[in-house]
């Protein structure tokens, strides 16, 4: 955790000083005269988050490096499980703005199952059937809303 | 008084029941299913409750909320994973009971258990929350600023194992909640000229983002161990081992009642959490047996302690919320936006202003906790099954529920954007130890806090010395410092002490579980 957390302070750091160089300038006007900037609260809060990651950097270089300091937190198997859930939602999305809501929720559901390794054809077919039905039947005829 | 037995009029009525019992089932169930917890369910109910009237909709939210807090003692007892990670002290007695053939008389404990503290604790809500809400009033905009940042600090930093990066995450919190059009001058900030930033990002998609999503990535990066565990469950044969004894409620009253009390201590606290409370509980329960040494091995006075202060804490939590204003936990965070949508904003002007409706919520939550017994007894076989759904079966099914919940909160696709966006940032917040419990309370909490403090500069007049006219600001800054001296000593000499805490929880290689 100890190299983790040098990176993630170090990527803090640069997170802020974008925000306060280029992002907060660029995106938040100053105030009119004789009221409090708009700015005020987001700086504070950035040289809050600066200050903090520069002493989280300093806490962690003292600290004595320990065996498990280059473990990463995230295992192999969470990558993974990122990278695939992440490509479905991706999928899904696409074929929302494309073809609407009911292919995009056939795939977000379809696609996770064989991305966490199921292949039995009816779980394939009665999951979305009975998922997408059942909020159907809750939103339409249950609740008698739209959800879109 | 008086308006609670008119409130009960206004509950007991099959709508409002049947929506409350219809919350505690889906909270019991999402209670037992590993890293779903009461959080999650509510944030993804939020946007259903739009539909509902106002009484059953809280009703609705609170019996999740209490459903969840009871039905997670059901993973930890059977598969020692437990279903939030407050329940992770019941694992330790519940799970070697379990392996004795002893599930369902732990089961049992658990339930009976988990009612008892959080229908008393909701007494205690009901007794302490309008007397402080009057102390609170004399309160002003000084004040509740130095307030705010007292808890933000508290919580931050007992919210993870790092001071410095509870610290961080609340920051940002307070940092998000900028987004969108100032108040005051009505400029736009970080809105990246997109209109659908205009009003602030919506708290829901980020809620489900990282609380659901991220949740159910690591459950995926993480399913070879849950379904392993879900082999080993097995059930006694004998009459005695499914019932609770008369000797086993002799051991367990007296953990129960101080699991209660403790419980409702830690809910009123800000930012301690249930993981705290059911420790604590856990922890004094076995201080004060004469065999110390057998707790571990299945004591039901074990299971007794940790989810008797378990289950107290969430309605305790909801004191500092309908005292102050302020949310003392993620529950009681979400709960915000629920309650300003169905007429009810959290705070001490709410007793004044809407009696019946708070009444009502009161009457609800002594509701839920009755049908919680009667629907947890007679279905916790039945909630028992649902250990055994391999969990690759449960996630898509979450995670398309997750998109109906975002989507329907501004009906546009870009909840789905913001949704995905802090599914990753909670993803790597979960994973880095940065308690995206404090990033959320200082998401709510921010509006509130930016407008006391433009408030405090006015009537302060730019000059800190003003201060001195303000005590009650005053002791809250000294105890902010003092907080923060604190838990950096703390921290420092404790390093290596692995503290449990309420900021989420992945199940690790062999089964066992820690948060993360």
């Amino acid at each position: 955790m100890r190299i983790a957390n040098l990176v993630s302070g170090v990527i803090l750091i640069l997170f802020c000083l974008t925000m306060l160089v280029l992002i907060i300038p660029t995106w938040i006007e100053e105030g009119p005269d004789g009221m409090m900037s708009p700015r005020l609260v987001p700086q504070m809060m950035i040289w809050l988050i600066l200050g903090l990651s520069v002493l989280l950097i300093a806490s962690n270089l003292r600290t004595v490096p320990s065996d498990d300091d280059g473990t990463s937190p995230v295992s192999r198997e969470e990558w993974l499980a990122f990278g695939k859930i992440g490509g479905v939602f991706v999928l899904a999305l696409a074929l929302f703005l494309s073809f609407g809501a009911l292919p995009a929720s056939i795939v977000l559901i379809v696609g996770a199952l064989l991305a966490l390794g199921e292949r039995r054809p009816l779980v394939m077919v009665l999951m979305p059937l009975g998922l997408i039905g059942g909020a159907w039947f809750l939103f339409y005829r249950v609740l008698g809303t739209a959800i879109m | 008084m008086t308006d609670l037995f008119h409130a009960f009029g206004d509950v007991l009525n099959l709508y409002t029941l049947l929506w409350i019992a219809i919350g505690v089932t889906i909270g019991y169930v999402l209670g037992v299913l590993p890293g779903l917890g009461k959080a999650t369910g509510v944030a993804v109910a939020i946007p259903l409750t739009f539909y509902l009237q106002p009484v059953a909709a809280i009703a609705l939210l609170i019996g999740i909320a209490k459903g969840s807090a009871a039905g997670s003692a059901v993973s930890a007892i059977l598969l020692n994973t437990p279903g939030e990670p407050s329940s992770a002290p019941t694992a330790l007695d519940g799970y070697p009971l379990a392996r004795q053939g002893k599930a369902q008389k732990a089961l049992k404990m658990g339930l009976y258990a988990s009612v008892i503290g959080d229908f008393l604790s909701t007494l205690v809500l009901i007794c302490l929350a309008a007397p402080l809400a009057r102390y609170a009033l004399l309160i002003g905009p000084v004040e509740l600023c130095a307030i705010l940042v007292f808890s933000l600090t508290f919580i931050g930093g007992l919210s993870g194992r790092s001071l410095l990066k509870g610290l961080i995450a609340g920051a940002f919190g307070i940092l998000f909640a900028t987004v969108g059009m100032e108040t005051e001058t009505f400029i736009p900030r970080l809105t990246f000229d997109l209109l659908e930033l205009d009003d602030g990002l919506p708290l829901v998609p980020i809620a489900i983002g990282m609380l659901a999503v991220a949740e159910m990535i690591i459950q995926a990066g993480n399913m070879r161990e849950l379904d392993a565990e879900t082999t080993r469950i097995v059930d006694g044969t004998k009459p005695e081992d499914r019932r609770v004894l008369l000797s086993d409620w002799k051991a367990s009253t007296a953990p129960i009642l101080r699991g209660t009390l403790i419980g409702s201590i830690v809910g009123i606290l800000p930012g301690l959490g249930a993981s705290v409370g059911s420790f604590l509980s856990y922890g004094a329960t076995r201080r004060a047996s004469p065999r110390p040494e057998e707790f571990g091995t299945g004591r039901i006075e074990g299971v007794a302690a940790a989810e008797s202060a378990d289950n107290a804490v969430v309605p305790a939590s909801f004191v500092p919320l309908f005292a102050l204003g302020i949310p003392g936990s993620v529950i009681a965070a979400l709960l915000i936006p629920a309650f300003i949508l169905h007429g009810l904003t959290p705070g001490p002007r709410m007793f004044q202003e809407q009696p019946d409706l708070v009444a009502a919520v009161y009457a609800a939550m002594i509701c839920a906790s009755v049908l919680l017994l009667l629907i947890g007894y007679t279905g916790q076989r039945l909630f028992a099954q649902v250990t055994r759904v391999p969990i690759r079966l449960i996630i898509p099914g979450v995670l398309f529920l997750c998109c109906i919940g975002s989507y329907m909160e501004t009906g546009s696709v870009f909840s789905i954007y913001i949704m995905l966006a802090f599914t990753v940032l909670g993803f790597f917040a979960k994973k880095l130890d940065f308690s995206f419990v404090t990033f959320l309370i200082g998401f709510v909490i921010g509006p509130s806090l930016e407008l006391s403090f433009r408030q405090s500069l006015q009537i302060l007049d730019h000059r800190w010395i003003k201060l001195l006219e303000h005590p009650i600001a005053l002791v809250f800054i000294a105890l902010t410092v003092l907080v923060l001296v604190m838990l950096a000593r703390g921290r420092t000499k404790s390093r290596t002490v692995t503290a449990v805490r309420d900021t989420g929880t992945t199940i690790t290689k062999g089964g066992h579980r820690e948060t993360s």
